[in-house]
């Protein structure tokens, strides 16, 4: 047990001289996260706004057609524009994210009382025409309604004849829940530094002390292999939960600076439940790299694995947007997923029961248990030690 | 005292496997120092790593003080101070913090290590280099640190690896001068070196490996007397049967 802590006590000392390193790694992810929250919430939010307030130009094809149509859409705040002579070529190089075709029998229709056709363009899958296209879409509903309305009670009916259904919606996401829609990328990011953080600490620790050859004479001391390997996991667990702490006081400021994101939970309260949840992932992840060390020849062989792990984490995020499933506890098992799921939880300021936690923590402690035997195993390997 | 009976031990390699160690066998008594010489290769090192615990002996046994290296590895490595082929001292720490920390995972107190700091820097004409840290230590500053570290806690047995391996003149007689020491203390010192004459002005008791085993023990003289050859330099290439790597 002693040796254990004499090991870890080296191990940070050894770490904190390297003084460039542990402020690169320490303080790269909190301004990171600081200038990724405040950075997108202030754009999404400045082009939310300007989008749906300022005037909005429309190029316009055959606005002769239409003289009314082309008044009612500048008086709702779009300017018609100018068609540009291929109008399929604006739209697909990006100059224009939507344009307006009204038919040539445009006016013929309309005098015969025929629906009178007009085309929006656009291109589905650019998330910047959203905006744009559901405005255009508005204005031209209106408009329909109101001449249709109009229509109607020149033949003296109702214009609720024409209505038969009433259609409204009712939104029932929380202010909250939006916001946590928004921010989907963030328990990926704190998940990462917890499983990820401290990587090139382990693999020094174990993969580069075996490449400077000074494992072989500290495998020659009394200290048992057991102790040693643990000490130098506890190591990176505490630097790891030093850089998790860092990493959320980043991001209760981030929210704090942000524009109109002050929806997310950053409470103590909360702020504590993240760092309980990443607990299990930080030792998972340090005993995962340390038995990865320990199995490697080399410092390079072992940050080949570094992609994949980078990988790993983002998974479940990638399942749950192909298939967004309900929430279950046997997910709570999966780890990666029950670590999104938790964090999003406590983000959005939901409750989670007792049973969750403790299911959480048993199943997550024990995935990383079996990882830190097996990584006490390799220490026990004669090969280990005798690299040169 | 170190003794080691019928050592063997082989390793896999992708052409096949090498038997490294073949039978060797040798005691080491405490008060005395005991060398290994042999060619590069010879299988010195795999002989000490066994003797340090760090390798199982495919067979045979080794006893420090009496207690089984196998059966009881912890117990030996108490009574052990090893400085490996590899010194592998930890560049970001000073000397001085390399040596505690050994020293602390031998379990001893604080008060004692300071006390053994002192003595140990004192005798191995460290005081200059000891609160520097060893990143950019020469090689013999580096083995000078490497050995302090490996006898912080006065063991009984010493084994060194090539201990002169590197070092210049003026460092390798107080090497010598240090080694001669640790004998008069009553500890039983084994090192090895490919380094006839090394061997030759230290050694009371001399192992000749050679090829994984061993061609010759004995002190000096019985060497001597064993071959018939009045030079120690004539006897050792006649045991071995090539004078390939022998002289320094």
């Amino acid at each position: 047990m002693k040796s254990m802590f004499v090991v870890m006590n080296k191990e940070l000392l050894d770490l904190a001289r390297d003084r460039r390193t542990v402020l690169i790694s320490l303080l790269m992810g909190p301004l990171l996260i600081v200038g990724l929250v405040v950075g997108m919430g202030s754009v999404m939010q400045k082009k939310f706004s300007t989008q749906m307030q300022k005037t909005l130009e429309v190029p316009v094809i055959g606005a002769e057609h239409a003289p009314n149509l082309v008044d009612w859409l500048r008086r709702s705040n779009i300017e018609p524009m100018p068609a540009p002579e291929d109008a399929a070529a604006a739209i697909a190089a990006q100059d224009e994210d939507v344009i307006l075709r009204i038919a040539p029998d445009y006016a013929d229709n309309w005098r015969r009382g025929k629906p009178a056709l007009v085309e929006i363009l656009h291109d589905s899958t650019r998330d910047d025409s959203r905006i744009p296209v559901t405005r255009v879409m508005a204005v031209l509903q209106g408009y329909g309604q109101q001449v249709g309305a109009l229509r109607l009670l020149a033949r003296g009916i109702d214009p609720a004849v024409g209505m038969p259904v009433m259609v409204a919606q009712t939104d029932l996401s929380t202010p909250s829940s939006q916001v946590g829609q928004a921010l989907a990328f963030l328990p990926y990011f704190l998940i990462m530094s917890a499983f990820v953080g401290g990587a090139y600490l382990v693999i020094d620790a174990t993969a580069g002390e075996r490449e400077r050859q000074s494992l072989e004479p500290l495998l020659a001391t009394p200290a048992s292999r057991a102790a040693i390997m643990s000490g130098k996991i506890l190591a990176a667990c505490v630097f790891g939960v030093f850089s998790l702490v860092l990493m959320l006081a980043a991001f209760k400021l981030a929210f704090w600076l942000a524009p109109g994101n002050t929806r997310v939970d950053v409470s103590l309260l909360a702020m504590s439940k993240l760092l309980l949840i990443l607990a299990p992932t930080l030792l998972f992840g340090t005993s995962l790299l340390t038995v990865i060390s320990a199995s490697v020849k080399s410092v390079k062989e072992a940050q080949s694995y570094m992609s994949i792990l980078f990988l790993l984490p983002m998974l479940p995020t990638f399942y749950l947007l192909i298939s967004p499933v309900k929430n279950q506890l046997w997910m709570l098992a999966v780890p990666f997923l029950a670590q999104n799921q938790m964090i999003m939880k406590v983000l959005r300021g939901e409750p989670l029961g007792l049973q969750e936690w403790v299911f959480y923590l048993v199943v997550g402690l024990a995935i990383a248990g079996v990882l830190w035997f097996i990584a006490a195993r390799m220490y026990h390997k004669e090969r280990l030690a005798v690299s040169a | 005292m170190i003794e080691v009976s019928g050592l063997h031990k082989a390793f896999k390699t992708r052409t096949g496997t090498v038997q490294a160690v073949k039978d060797v066998g040798f005691s080491a008594h405490d008060g005395q120092i005991t060398g290994l010489l042999g060619p590069n290769g010879a299988g010195k090192t795999t002989t000490l790593r066994m003797l340090y615990t760090l390798m199982r002996p495919d067979r045979g046994t080794v006893r420090v003080d009496g207690i089984d290296a196998v059966a009881q590895p912890d117990r030996v490595r108490r009574g052990l101070g090893v400085l490996p082929d590899a010194r592998g001292v930890y560049k970001r720490l000073t000397a001085r913090e390399n040596i505690a920390y050994f020293g602390r995972l031998h379990g001893m107190d604080e008060t004692t290590i300071a006390r053994r700091v002192t003595a140990l820097s004192q005798a191995l004409e460290m005081d200059d280099i000891l609160d520097r840290q060893t990143e950019g230590f020469s090689q013999g500053q580096r083995t000078k640190t490497a050995i302090a570290r490996a006898i912080v806690h006065e063991p009984r047995n010493v084994i060194l690896d090539e201990p002169t391996n590197g070092l210049d003149v003026m460092t390798t007689r107080a090497m010598r001068g240090f080694l001669r020491q640790l004998r008069d203390e009553g500890r039983c010192v084994i090192f090895s070196s490919h380094i006839m004459q090394e061997v030759a002005a230290l050694c009371d008791r001399i192992v000749v490996i050679a090829q994984g085993t061993v061609v010759a023990q004995g002190t000096p003289d019985e060497l001597r007397a064993q071959t018939g050859e009045q030079n120690l330099e004539d006897a050792f290439v006649r045991v071995i049967g090539s004078e390939e790597g022998l002289f320094g």
